[in-house]
């Protein structure tokens, strides 16, 4: 019987606390939760295991590394700003992101002739209707953004392919030489990432659009009984990204002076490593376009550490792989827990 | 047929006797000290009002939570369940609302799973004749074990898990509320079944909000009050009027008066023909600006999708509504909530709130376009805004920050209410279940809040089945079951009365 008198008495003082907790007109600030730490955490564990490695590894501080750093980041960087917008919105991501560079850094490199500020035009109006076409079928028809962007890529690769007719496609002039620049040193597509990642974060917290972005991608279902254009908001994320992977393939188109079926590459997983590590959750509502520049920066860090250090393209992506891992731990497990 | 309606029977031991069960949650009590009997055999029903202990009663019998105090006796001997297989193991088979059949499934492998007799490698013949004599038992002879259990209709599901329960040799099982969706024809199957389950001498535990169907079909009602099992009557000496008297207590439920109505806010909101499709039928009422109205009825009268309905949230929902004379589009919230319908769900969590956003997020989330410019926030209206609602809503400014996670069922709904309130565009405010588990502080805050907004000019209407809140709130009350509206109330009415329109008692002419 003393088992049950002490769970009585436990009891009884449960009901005192609560009792307390009731009476109390504001619970204390404290309990409120300080979303960052776990992602905050995880992070400074891993710079300051990286600081060591970077620190002793030969020629790593020096001003042209970091310039070739951002430079490497740069491209994926740019479409994984895009990316981070779709995944706040709650559609995940694109599967058809490396197919539709593809696309566009070939038509931007085909329509040369047209001359530079013609030719970027309609490259960035080709990706934006590619991928706002999907966000469309996505937002108001509700369409399964994995499978339909999936079956998405496989046509627009078909029509990549069919419109080169295999072949590489060149610009006929090299008008577009000029977006390799580097002004100050540094390529202009790094100083268009951080420009992008200042405007679309903007456009994320001070624009209705941007707000009711997160509302959508935390509940979906309460944001369509609350009234919210759900759809409107889904195009224009995606739109959002098509104008970031245009803008990732018409640099690409430059860089290389030729666009193929390989020109996209691995952006499509590159672009959704970078938006994951830099802590937006996956199952949307939450991220930040300044974060994945951060993720974008911290990859292109720990690859060229290995880089240098000479290991092999294998072991870079398997610490990549295992960085995102991480993120994506630390980052969705303690929100599934938050939202149960 | 099962004449063992004596429960006093010294000479027989009850199949199961709950004895003197106590159960609270975090220290509000919801069961107090529930007793009864039920004899093999017996049909036994268990009637409460909401909040009675109903439900609790059913999952401390069913091994899903274990009692706090008292005993459950199964044929003479205390049992002591940690868990719903661990009382299937025993005997006690539960068949609710949320059905445990599998819909990909056939008939027979649905009535294999979890089958205790079943050998480990399965003989089809032998199984596909069990399986025919458990479906011809509960007199589903129309089925055949290899049709697929999604070609079945939801009655036929449930008499599907009865025969699963049977097939398990259940000695008591236990029905909760097991005709609330299901249309008269399908629910009249049901009891057939019951009836014969009862038969074979297994004892059956049939809770419903029916009342007209629990004594039909009863030979033993128990009711709940409070916690407390106030009665065990035999069913033939009991009338719906005096179960509605055992479950409500001598406390006086009475509707006051109509309050007067503001004439100059004379817009109103007419609802002609609307009809869901199976749920609603032919609901029309006109609303007025000022007054609250109260739809009352249990789950799967249609309360509830009339609500939806009007909020856009049901497609296929036929009718015309019209408000200040011109007409409201509802099959698409979109527009619905344009024309100045907002709609609280009954669902805060999953329809409702953003929770990981903060609280003037979730505040000002339907009225982003209010303190914007040109598509832009304005950081200072933003604030404004935040402040005054949270003022009106009777929300800590202090918390503003917060997220909505953090607050109490109480509060969160408060934000959910609030975000409607305060705003010169929305005329018609809809909720269902407007404090549904909101502990008695924030309901009756909620309650000032409808007020509020309905002196404010708003047409206000919710749904719910609690008597008092539709009793206090309620300046108009429309009583619905199966569908169809029962009666519409302005004052003159009591609790008594809306139980009987409710539960399907003698319908007053």
């Amino acid at each position: 019987m003393t088992t049950a008198q002490q769970h009585n008495q436990q009891e009884a003082s449960d009901v005192t606390q609560q009792n307390v907790t009731l009476s109390e007109p504001a619970p204390p600030a404290a309990d409120r939760r300080w979303r960052p730490t776990p992602l905050a955490v995880g992070l400074t564990i891993v710079a300051l295991a990286v600081i060591p490695f970077a620190v002793t590894t030969h020629r790593f501080l020096t001003w042209d590394n970091a310039r070739a750093i951002l430079a490497s980041a740069a491209f994926v960087g740019i479409t994984a700003i895009g990316a981070t917008v779709v995944m706040i919105a709650g559609s995940a991501v694109s599967m058809a992101t490396s197919q539709t560079a593809t696309i566009v850094a070939m038509a931007f490199l085909a329509t040369q002739q047209l001359g530079l500020p013609l030719a970027i035009l309609l490259a960035l109006a080709c990706g934006v209707a590619i991928t706002a076409l999907q966000g469309l079928a996505i937002g108001y028809w509700d369409a399964n953004p994995i499978v339909l962007t999936i079956a998405a890529g496989f046509a627009i690769a078909g029509f990549a392919t069919w419109f080169s007719a295999g072949m590489p496609v060149y610009g006929k002039n090299d008008d577009y030489e000029v977006l390799n620049h580097t002004p100050l040193g540094i390529p202009i597509s790094v100083y268009v990432m951080v420009g992008l990642a200042l405007v679309v974060e903007w456009f994320l917290r001070r624009t209705i659009a941007g707000r009711q972005t997160y509302l959508v991608g935390e509940n979906r279902r309460a944001a369509r009984a609350a009234g919210l254009p759900v759809g409107r908001v889904t195009l224009i994320a995606w739109a959002i990204l098509g104008l970031c992977v245009a803008t990732t393939a018409i640099f690409l188109g430059s860089f290389h002076t030729l666009a193929n079926y390989q020109t996209g590459g691995t952006l499509t997983l590159d672009a959704v490593a970078a938006v994951l590590v830099g802590g937006t959750a996956i199952t949307g509502g939450r991220g930040s376009a300044l974060r994945t520049l951060g993720g974008t920066i911290l990859i292109s860090v720990i690859s060229d550490i290995l880089l240098i250090r000479g290991y092999s393209t294998g072991a870079q992506m398997l610490v990549k792989g295992l960085l995102v891992l991480a993120v994506v731990i630390v980052v969705n497990v303690p929100s599934r827990r938050a939202s149960r | 047929m099962s004449g063992s309606t004596d429960t006093s029977t010294r000479g027989v031991t009850p199949r199961v006797e709950v004895d003197h069960l106590t159960r609270s949650f975090g220290g509000v009590p919801a069961v107090r000290d529930a007793s009864f009997a039920v004899a093999p055999g017996e049909i036994h029903g268990l009637c409460g009002h909401n909040g009675a202990g109903k439900s609790t009663v059913v999952k401390m019998l069913s091994g899903q939570l274990p009692p706090d105090g008292g005993r459950i006796l199964l044929d003479g001997e205390p049992v002591d369940m940690n868990s719903r297989q661990a009382a299937q193991r025993r005997g006690i088979a539960l068949v609710d609302q949320e059905l445990s059949v599998v819909p990909e499934l056939t008939v027979l492998e649905n009535l294999l799973l979890g089958d205790i007799d079943a050998p480990l490698v399965n003989r089809r013949r032998e199984a596909k004749a069990r399986c025919r004599q458990l479906l011809d038992d509960i007199g589903l002879t129309n089925v055949r074990p290899g049709q697929l259990l999604s070609s079945l209709s939801i009655g036929e599901r449930q008499l599907v898990e009865i025969a699963k329960a049977l097939g398990q040799r259940a000695r008591l099982v236990i029905l909760d509320e097991p005709t609330a969706t299901l249309a008269h024809a399908e629910s009249e199957r049901v009891f057939d079944a019951v009836r014969r389950v009862a038969a074979t001498g297994c004892s059956v535990i049939f809770v419903s909000h029916r009342l007209a169907e629990v004594l039909a079909l009863c030979d033993v009602v128990t009711v709940l009050r409070d916690g407390v099992s106030v009665a065990t009557t035999p069913s033939d000496e009991l009338t719906v009027d005096q179960l509605i008297v055992q479950m409500l207590g001598e406390t006086p439920h009475r509707l006051e008066p109509g309050r007067p109505v503001d004439r100059s806010q004379q817009h109103a909101l007419e609802i002609r023909h609307l009809e869901v499709p199976g749920v609603v039928e032919d609901f029309s009422l006109t609303a007025h600006a000022g007054r609250i109205h109260a739809i009352a009825g249990q789950v799967g009268s249609g309360a509830s999708e009339v609500l939806r309905a009007l909020g856009g949230l049901i497609p296929r929902a036929t009718g015309a509504v019209e408000l200040r004379g011109s007409a409201v589009p509802f099959r698409d919230p979109l527009r619905t909530a344009a024309s100045g319908v907002a709609f609280v769900s009954n669902d805060r969590k999953s329809e409702g709130l953003f929770l990981d956003q903060t609280i003037a997020e979730n505040l000002l989330a339907t009225r982003l376009p209010a303190v914007g410019r040109m598509g832009i926030l304005q950081a200072g209206a933003e604030r404004r805004a935040a402040r005054s609602l949270a003022e009106l809503s009777r929300l800590p400014e202090a918390r503003l920050g917060h997220t909505v996670a953090s607050l109490s069922g109480g509060n969160q709904q408060k934000v959910f209410v609030g975000r409607c309130l305060g705003r010169d565009d929305v005329h018609v405010l809809l909720l269902d279940e407007p404090t549904r588990g909101v502990d008695i502080g924030g309901r009756a805050a909620i309650h000032a809040l409808l007020r509020q907004a309905a002196d404010a000019g708003m047409v206000v209407m919710f749904a719910s089945t609690e008597l008092d809140e539709l009793l206090d709130l309620g300046d108009v009350i429309v009583t619905m079951r199966d569908g169809r509206v029962v009666n519409r109330y302005e004052g003159g009415t009591d609790g008594a009365q809306l139980m009987r329109d409710m539960t399907g008692g003698e319908v007053a002419a």
